[in-house]
């Protein structure tokens, strides 16, 4: 795939655009009563009035748009590598699940207490078993033992 | 490349913003006649001065941003689409 060096210039023009024109609203709400039209402690006259009106909407849509251009140059960031990629929320979800069961865990990644939680649990089954073993045989020695006097009797 | 796929690339919604801004450019230089504040026929007076000369401002600004961005990315598409046949010949 051709690969083609990412231009910021255009994002650039739009933020600082966007940020001039966001000074000019704030301007637009103080120019009433910095260059005095508006009489102090007045009712408001109709330039104030049309100066708030529009400058309030145009310096929130200026934020507005200047968030856009900052958005979008974060994007080409994103795309040309610079910025990390967002994680997408399967990724997410994935990172949260444990990727396998505890028992498949390769013993390299167990601490060394599950190790000696293991081992100690490995020679417990070992001694049950053993038991269990040794008790059969006990009680079948009994068994034959009991029908053989039975027979001689 | 579609030519819609172009129109959006050079049209994002931040132009379109930027559009709304020259329309309220307009407004401003309009509003003091419109709205009858600036007497007739009299020197200009401070708020008549101070709303024209935002106006032309925001008019100037917004479509200085708007034909910028749309020289940058019609430069982007040339050279994307110069890689893309270097690539094929190669």
């Amino acid at each position: 795939m051709p690969t083609t060096r990412p231009s910021l210039g255009k994002y650039l023009v739009g933020m600082v655009a966007s940020l001039i024109i966001f000074l000019a609203g704030g301007w637009l709400i103080l120019a009433p009563f910095a260059l005095g039209y508006q009489p102090y402690g007045a009712d408001w006259v109709s330039q104030t009035t049309n100066n708030f009106a529009t400058g309030i909407p145009v310096a929130i849509v200026a934020l507005v748009a200047f968030a856009f251009f900052f958005a979008s140059l974060l994007g080409a960031l994103r795309a040309a590598g610079v910025l990390a990629a967002r994680k997408q929320p399967e990724q997410a979800q994935a990172a949260f699940q444990p990727q396998t069961p505890i028992s498949l865990v390769p013993a390299p990644a167990q601490s060394d207490l599950d190790r000696t939680l293991s081992t100690l649990a490995a020679a417990l089954a070992a001694d049950l078993s053993a038991r269990r073993e040794a008790g059969c045989n006990q009680a079948g020695d009994q068994l034959i033992e009991q029908s053989v006097t039975r027979r001689v009797s | 490349m579609q030519i819609g796929d172009a129109m959006r690339r050079l049209v994002p919604p931040g132009s379109l913003v930027l559009f709304l801004f020259f329309l309220t450019g307009i407004w401003l230089t309009l509003s003091p006649f419109a709205m009858t504040t600036q007497p007739s026929g009299q020197p200009w007076i401070a708020s008549t001065i101070n709303t024209v000369m935002l106006g032309g401002v925001l008019m100037v600004i917004s479509l200085l941003g708007i034909l910028a961005y749309m020289v940058l990315v019609l430069r982007d598409l040339m050279r994307e689409t110069q890689a893309k046949e270097e690539a094929k010949m190669n």
